[in-house]
């Protein structure tokens, strides 16, 4: 399927500049973002990263206090002591036997395996490639424990983009979902984000990954009578554990 | 007035006005002339062409704006007691002769001398007190034309609120269309009547004796909601008022 | 999807406005979201609203201006990330091509995050026709799914359905347990419900609510987390898009990101914002193995044709026009008779259905621009109504006029009568004459003869005056100068 289905895509876009009354060609008026040379793209991100810098504290405030009003049970802690606690008290409240998170570095820094082991909470790690022998299967767990790449305090989101021993569904299949959110994960708003995104996808020669998932708080719907129900087809709990250390 | 040259303006009726609501052009050339402006009124203006355009029939109704544009040729500035005449003036004779040689000049030379009344007084005037009095509880309805294509949300209330004896209301739900929009009043006469019915009883709701617009068709709208429901309530225009002939 | 009734807008608005049960549901709930976005607006501060609505307006324009040259480099960046890019000129061509896919891709059960351009193109009955069976997610459409309806609104598919309507639905579907009543309990059955073909499906299929251009990214937003359901679990990924739906550069979201969710339920973001940017690559854990994009213009080059038009395309579907015009919240959305209804919907369901079958549209408006105040876009609806309702009258296109005979001989008797002043005043003396039976203290309670007695059905009418102005000018204020 690499010729593309129904009208060539020649034909269809030569009617669409004909439809226009346009010449070939680059717009008259060009996109100055686009034209951009991403030297001045890298020097934005290091402006941007300053002022994340600078304002680190207020930020981390901001974010917590976003995250809360978007649905989040928040937890800023000190280190990552007070976060186990924190997610013990969690687990203790939801008499939960399956645990399924990714394999990512946050969980060296603060590993939760044996805190859950030591809770009679089985866990499965996203294990690497094909190397699955301990199972892993979120649509069973009863919460999933992922890591962060970003997140942004204006709107009290957690981006996930995908990387080796992290899975789409951790995050999405558990009714329950923890995410560890470490300080200089946090940038201030959408701006900085998708900067950085794009910065990434030109420094990598034009990629920037598969997907990049935005995730505000419990899933929740409000189709019937617009009543709000929190917990539609993803997670119906939603905790996010800010690492300030 | 003294020592400033005299303004002088043009007054363009409306064609409603004229064959109905007489009374209403009777209050804007004494609201004017209370001002000091000195008013003529072309005696061969009949209609903008606005019916016409919003149906759709735009050839006749650059006829009839050509006719207009001739009457008005020569005045310093037009006066118009309606939103949404003002609003065909202003912005849609621009827009029906963009691309006339002929017509498309004087179309948007006229666009910039033409006023709705109440920008008129407030704005190029300066007044909001203009020595009227009204007794009573009157609530503004805005008409959509004057609020959303020449954006006046604040003329016409802060000439009400220079009324003497007049106590406005909030009108709830006021910015919301009453039902009229020309022939949309009886091309779908249910639907512009179940939103009349909505405007009506907000208006019922605020007590006032009066309801005041500035423009003809909305009145025309409401004031035949208002009587036929038997409410001792008023519609009038807020140039009646300003006119002293409410 | 039961086809196009645009035509059918009179009857079809009748039949609303006497439904007691839905004006009563009209009358309840049509505020709820023009509520929410005004707060959502205050919040971040009208000043900042305004400038984000400058800079989305601009960047479509921009965009649609040059819309060869962006969806040439979007088919480009898509291959780049490994995707594939389709090009479908109506919706038949369209259907083909998903059909093509799910046939080479042995599809058995596709699920689908919710997309307009599907139901625009009338997808499911198609795949339900080869075999496929197609699941709608949202729970919204879902329920209009089971219920086999249109979508009433284009962001609450099923607003218009009680709780007491879909405990019932979802009884005769053997959706749940029988006899739900609470809200909750229903939103529950339908999760369990669907889960199963979330995870077993073979196939997904999504809208795009923007397309990068620069990075070849479809990004989704959703409340409910179906879309990540879609995007994630089948092995084939095809999203649906209109052509129009293309914004330059990644960076250009911060801004639609903030637009969307506040116009369209006064949410600061949705709970899920989905970017895809191909299929999973090597190394990836997860993910489809294939990614395609079905790019559809089916008429909407008829609007980027006409320069006045055109910002018809600039539209991102959030639903704050139905939601303010006095009309839609007094006639709902099923009487529009197609895919889009509301303000937009008049001026867009002619343009891609085509003007013969959508003639009556772009008179249901009272043209007082609550749409176009509260448009994110700041899209001129209102005009854009005119200009159809000129097309319409005039036949410019599509050979000849679309206007009744005696609506032209109205036209042109009034035209004819407000060139001639002398015959004006002459007619005005007949008609006071003629209204003499009727006309009690200058009011007609009862017009004998249409248009007037479809007026004084609910309402009076003032009565010619006794004089008009100019006969007051001249008798009187004249002499005042």
């Amino acid at each position: 399927m690499a010729q593309g289905l129904g009208t060539p895509r020649g034909e269809f876009i030569a009617s669409v500049r004909r439809r226009l009354g346009r010449r070939a060609g680059a717009p008259d008026s060009p996109y100055p973002a686009l034209g951009e040379e991403l030297a001045s793209l890298e020097e934005r991100g290091r402006q941007a990263m300053r002022r994340l810098q600078e304002g680190r504290g207020a930020l981390m405030a901001r974010m917590a206090a976003t995250a809360e009003l978007r649905g989040w049970r928040v937890c800023r802690a000190a280190n990552s002591e007070e976060a186990l606690d924190y997610l013990r008290e969690t687990i203790q409240g939801l008499s939960a036997r399956l645990a399924v998170r990714s394999h990512e570095e946050v969980f060296r820094e603060t590993p939760v395996d044996d805190l859950l082991a030591g809770m009679g909470v089985r866990v499965q790690v996203m294990a690497r490639g094909d190397d699955r022998e301990g199972g892993f299967d979120p649509a069973s767990a009863d919460v999933g424990i992922t890591g962060a790449d970003y997140a942004i305090a204006e709107t009290g989101t957690v981006v996930l983009v995908p990387r080796r021993g992290v899975s789409r569904l951790v995050s999405l299949l558990p009714p329950v979902h923890v995410a560890l959110v470490r300080g200089p994960e946090v940038v201030e708003g959408l701006d900085d984000l998708y900067l950085f995104r794009r910065l990434e996808y030109h420094r990598r020669g034009g990629d920037m990954g598969s997907y990049m998932n935005f995730v505000t708080g419990p899933s929740r719907t409000a189709d019937i009578e617009q009543t709000l129900v929190i917990g539609a087809h993803g997670p119906r709990e939603t905790h996010m554990i800010i690492l300030e250390g | 007035m003294v020592g400033k040259a005299r303004i002088r303006a043009s007054l363009f009726v409306t064609c409603l006005v004229d064959q109905l609501f007489p009374r209403v052009g009777v209050g804007v050339v004494r609201a004017l002339r209370s001002q000091g402006v000195s008013v003529d009124f072309p005696p061969d203006q009949t209609c903008c062409g606005q019916p016409l355009f919003n149906s759709g029939f735009r050839k006749e109704a650059a006829a009839l704006a050509r006719r207009t544009l001739k009457s008005f040729a020569h005045s310093d500035r037009v006066v118009v007691p309606s939103g949404s005449c003002a609003s065909m003036m202003k912005v849609f004779y621009p827009d029906l002769f963009r691309d006339d040689p002929e017509w498309g000049p004087l179309a948007r030379d006229l666009s910039g001398r033409v006023h709705e009344f109440s920008q008129f007084m407030v704005n190029v005037l300066g007044v909001t007190d203009v020595g009227a009095a009204y007794e009573g509880r009157v609530a503004y309805h805005p008409s959509c034309h004057l609020l959303r294509e020449l954006g006046a949300v604040d003329e016409p209330v802060s000439l009400l609120n220079g009324v003497k004896g007049l106590e406005r209301v909030e009108l709830p739900e006021a910015g919301v269309c009453c039902g009229f929009g020309g022939g949309f009043s009886v091309k779908h006469a249910g639907i512009s009547e179940a939103m009349l019915k909505d405007k009506v009883d907000n208006v019922v709701g605020t007590g006032a004796r009066a309801v005041a617009s500035c423009d003809a068709g909305c009145l025309m709208q409401i004031g035949g909601g208002l009587s036929r429901r038997g409410a001792d309530v008023r519609a009038v225009h807020l140039a009646e008022i300003l006119g002293g002939v409410a | 999807m039961a086809g196009v009734k645009m035509r059918e807008f009179r009857r079809a608005s009748a039949r609303a406005l006497a439904d007691d049960k839905l004006q009563s549901f009209l009358g309840r709930s049509m505020g709820t979201f023009d509520g929410a976005r005004e707060e959502a607006i205050e919040e971040l501060s009208r000043q900042r609203w305004d400038e984000l609505r400058e800079r989305g307006r601009a960047i479509k324009r921009h965009t649609l201006d040059n819309l060869d040259y962006y969806l040439d480099m979007l088919c480009d960046r898509v291959s780049q990330n490994g995707g594939h890019t389709h090009f479908a000129k109506d919706s038949d061509e369209a259907r083909r091509i998903v059909g093509e896919i799910a046939r080479a891709r042995g599809a058995k059960l596709a699920i689908k995050s919710k997309s307009m351009v599907s139901e625009e193109m009338e997808l499911n009955p198609f795949l339900e026709s080869m075999g496929v069976e197609p699941v709608e997610t949202d729970l919204g459409e879902y329920i209009i799914q089971l219920a086999g309806e249109a979508p009433f609104h284009i962001i609450a598919p099923a607003m218009h359905k009680s709780k007491e309507d879909v405990g019932e639905l979802f009884e005769k579907k053997g959706i749940g347990l029988p006899n739900l009543k609470e809200i909750e309990a229903m939103a529950d059955a339908a999760r369990v419900a669907l889960r199963g073909k979330l995870i077993a499906a073979d196939m997904g299929i999504t809208g795009a609510n923007f397309m990068v251009a620069e990075t070849g990214t479809v990004a989704l937003v959703t409340n409910e987390g179906n879309g990540r359901f879609c995007t994630s679990v089948p092995r084939t990924l095809v999203s649906i898009a209109g052509m129009e739906k293309i914004v330059p550069c990644l960076e250009d979201l911060a801004v639609f990101m903030r637009l969307l969710p506040r116009a369209a339920t006064g949410q600061r973001i949705s709970s899920y914002v989905t970017h895809v940017s191909g299929p999973r690559r090597p190394g990836d854990e997860d993910g489809p193995e294939e990614f395609h994009l079905v790019i559809v213009d089916n008429g909407r080059s008829n609007l980027l044709e006409d320069p006045d038009l055109r910002e018809a395309l600039y539209c991102i579907r959030c639903g704050a026009c139905l939601n303010a015009c006095p009309v839609y919240r007094k006639v709902g959305g099923h009487a529009y008779g197609w895919v889009y209804p509301g303000p937009i919907g008049a001026v867009v369901s002619p343009a891609l259905a085509g003007l013969d079958k959508g003639k009556e549209l772009p008179y249901a408006s009272s043209l007082c621009g609550a749409c176009k105040d509260v448009c994110p876009i700041k899209i001129n609806i209102p005009h854009m109504l005119l200009k159809l309702r000129s097309s319409v009258a005039e036949g410019a296109e599509r050979g000849g006029t679309k206007a009744s005979l005696g609506e032209r001989l109205a036209v042109k008797g009034y035209g004819w009568l407000m060139s001639r002043p002398r015959a004006l005043s002459m007619a005005r003396r007949l008609g006071r004459w003629m209204q003499w039976p009727v006309a009690r203290r200058g009011l007609i309670r009862r017009a004998p003869v249409p248009p007037f007695s479809r007026w004084t059905r609910s309402r009076d009418l003032p009565a010619l005056a006794p004089r008009p102005f100019r006969d007051l000018w001249r008798r009187e204020l004249a002499e005042e100068e």
